[in-house]
């Protein structure tokens, strides 16, 4: 990876932070294979840019995301599946 | 019915039947709003067979003379359905749920300011090939966002009609009525198996969203917007949960005092027409019937209407304007530690008034794990049932003294039952996290959909809704229990010269003295344990029943008075304490158990609710009388 701005898990991108989603992952098995395909069912397609809008308290759990002109929120384990390009 | 006979079912539906027309949307997009709008209060809410999802069916008849019926299907994102209600949603839309008719033609409502989240959804359901009408709805809240949509090109672009609906506004739903008369007369078109839907991968699906956005919109998306900075300070860390807290305060304040007025108004004329049967009737096995079993029982639980009422109209108000799911994100955090979703949080709030409202808002949790352990800690919230019994209690053992200056001791000893409450409504739902196993996270998803004003027709329908599924069931299950209750305390009667009361040789007074064996461990004499029996029905009935039981012939405010020096000279303080702790854990209470049996459709889950509730009753009654007397002496 010779980025400039390598890819991160949307987890750990910043508040207030935006960025593109690049890949989402598939989770493990525990939450269901299609854990992916109902985050990219809810707007978490590659090529949508997305914002971190709030964390909750404590813990920076659960995430306020927005994506296209919806907002979710998120645990941290399902934002981790997210790869995300930071602007 | 067999798969071959279908062509001919579907033939006959063509000619003879009126036509059925599914709503379909996403969560948010005021869908519901819609089908108040174009049905008024000509609809039927009931559950799909076998499940406790709600179905809502109305009927209108449009500006053509056409008659249809709508059907307000639960809200999807995708039709790979993840929770039960997509599932529902799914195969009803698919014609494949027996027991209910395949829809007609469907409409698909969209959220005018959210297109590319909706539009995916509207992608998926075109392939199952049904005739479709689409909603843009909410669009006067897009124009005023400054939000251009071509409506005749999207109607191209989509190869349907599109029209454009404003829901919450009187007239905003006659562009729908006038495209479902411009389709009459109808065809009955199969769908297309489910596999269609699969056939387009989704990324691809969110591609051609986006090339349509670009052909018929300006929308340019992520703008920052009102909602958001309302959001700023509602999901604050520090001033969200300040908010969060007063709400809640003040929605506490209202239950109790805004229902008192119109509670006692019940109460008193429940008991005028008792007392007025009571003079006009010889006594007799009827009047004991009618005054003691119908309107006695019926009337302890009619009495909770006007607290369920003001509950849920603030839960109403606050589920319209957007904030539940707020309340749900500042909470998620903390519930999630006891294995609970922030969803839990509003079955909870409601439970405090009465778990019967709140084991049915529990219907809201998408997750059936996450739902069914709210469910069972649901009851562990004080209602307001338990009040009488710990009012009684409180009034007759808690000396009324000052504690620190400024507290009184009765109050603080009513607030820490229901700090016991919760407290162990948390270490269940803990204990249950480990054993359902679900050790894993689970997933949240939950979106935060713009404000809105709420709107007082929907509220009024959603009151009005409430109030008749709560009447149904006092009507109903809970009136069938009273009977049977009152008949095994009225049977069998006293004998010649009994030296009891009529109860003490009843049915029931025979069970609560046998009882007594058990319960004598923890401090109860035959008198409470008697009173127990007919409380199993309603926490409250007990009140009634000690009065009985003493020989009391008040009733009310009166007998409670004279009550108190009675049970204060005759037991002691640890059975009493025992008592209190008895009642922050028992079952008593028969319309919640029917209610779970309801919403869990088995048999297994109010048996096991009863079961571990009575377990916890006694062993804290038993530790509580055993710690009280090693203090206080027997």
């Amino acid at each position: 990876m010779t980025h400039a701005a390598p890819l991160i898990k949307l987890d750990t991108l910043a508040t207030g932070s935006r960025g593109t989603v690049v890949h989402v992952a598939p989770g493990d098995a525990a939450h269901g294979a299609d854990l992916a395909r109902r985050l990219m069912e809810l707007g978490f397609v590659p090529g949508e840019k997305i914002r971190v809008l709030k964390r909750g308290m404590p813990g920076g759990e659960p995430l306020a995301i927005k994506v296209g002109n919806s907002t979710f929120a998120l645990r941290r384990f399902e934002a981790a599946l997210i790869s995300i390009q930071p602007e | 019915m067999g798969a071959s006979d279908k062509p001919v079912a579907a033939a006959a539906q063509m000619t003879a039947h009126t036509p059925l027309v599914a709503l379909l949307g996403n969560p948010n997009c005021g869908k519901t709003a819609l089908f108040n709008r174009l049905t008024g209060a000509r609809q039927k809410v009931a559950n799909y067979a076998g499940v406790t999802i709600e179905r809502k069916e109305g009927s209108f008849t449009s500006p053509g003379g056409h008659p249809f019926r709508l059907l307000d299907l639960p809200g999807a994102y995708s039709l790979s359905a993840h929770t039960p209600d997509e599932a529902i949603t799914r195969d009803v839309v698919a014609g494949l749920r027996q027991g209910e008719t395949p829809p007609d033609v469907v409409v698909c409502v969209v959220d005018a300011t959210n297109l590319r989240l909706n539009l995916r959804l509207v992608l998926e359901i075109k392939r199952l090939g049904l005739p479709m009408v689409l909603a843009l709805n909410m669009v006067d809240v897009a124009k005023k966002r400054g939000i251009v949509i071509d409506a005749e090109r999207l109607s191209q672009e989509l190869g349907m009609t599109v029209v454009e609906t404003v829901a919450v506004q009187g007239g905003g739903e006659k562009t729908l009525l006038r495209a479902l008369d411009d389709m009459w007369p109808m065809q009955h078109v199969q769908a297309n198996p489910l596999s269609a839907i699969d056939a387009v991968p989704v990324e691809d699906t969110q591609r051609e969203v986006r090339r349509i956005l670009a052909a018929v919109s300006n929308d340019s998306h992520d703008k920052g917007n009102l909602s958001e900075k309302i959001d700023d300070v509602v999901l604050h860390p520090v001033l969200g949960p300040i908010i969060l807290a007063v709400l809640m305060f003040l929605v506490f304040q209202a239950v109790f005092a805004w229902a008192q007025p119109p509670m006692d108004a019940i109460k008193n004329g429940v008991d005028g027409l008792g007392e007025m049967l009571k003079a006009n009737m010889a006594d007799g096995l009827l009047r004991s019937l009618l005054v003691e079993g119908i309107m006695g029982g019926a009337g302890s639980v009619l009495v909770f209407l006007p607290q369920i009422l003001i509950l849920f109209f603030f839960i109403l108000i606050l589920e319209d304007c957007g904030y539940l799911p707020r309340a749900a994100f500042l909470l998620d955090r903390l519930m999630g530690g006891v294995g609970l979703s922030g969803r839990a949080f509003i079955p909870l709030l409601s439970s405090f008034a009465c778990a019967v409202p709140g084991i049915m808002a529990a219907r809201t949790i998408q997750n059936p794990r996450d739902r069914l352990v709210t469910i069972m800690i649901a009851p562990l919230m004080t209602c307001s049932a338990r009040l009488p019994i710990y009012a009684l209690i409180i009034a007759a053992f808690i000396p009324e003294r000052e504690v620190a200056g400024f507290m009184s001791l009765q109050g603080l000893v009513l607030f820490a039952l229901y700090v016991a409450g919760i407290v162990s409504a948390m270490a269940v739902a803990y204990f249950f996290k480990r054993t359902l196993g679900a050790n894993t996270q689970q997933p949240l998803m939950l979106e935060l959909p713009s404000y809105h004003w709420p709107h007082l027709r929907n509220l009024a329908l959603g009151l009005w809704e409430r109030c008749k599924i709560f009447m149904s069931r006092v009507g109903t299950i809970i009136l069938t229990l009273m009977v049977l209750l009152w008949a095994l305390s009225s049977f069998p009667g006293a004998p010649e010269g009994a030296t009891h009361p009529a109860i003490y040789y009843s049915v029931a007074g025979m069970l609560g003295r046998a009882l007594e064996v058990i319960f004598a461990p923890i401090g109860f004499n035959w008198q409470i344990s008697i009173a127990l029996v007919p409380g199993l029905a309603a926490r409250e009935v007990a009140v009634g029943a000690l009065g009985t039981v003493y020989a009391l012939s008040q009733t009310g405010e009166e007998l409670a008075s004279s009550l108190t020096p009675i049970i204060a000279h005759s037991w002691a303080l640890p059975t009493a304490l025992s008592l209190l702790a008895w009642y922050v854990f028992a079952p008593q209470c028969m319309s919640t158990l029917s209610v779970v049996r309801r919403e869990t459709n088995s048999l297994r889950y109010p048996l096991l609710m009863a079961g571990y509730m009575f377990a916890l009753a006694y062993v804290a009654s038993f530790l509580t009388y055993r710690i009280a007397l090693y203090f206080v002496g027997a």
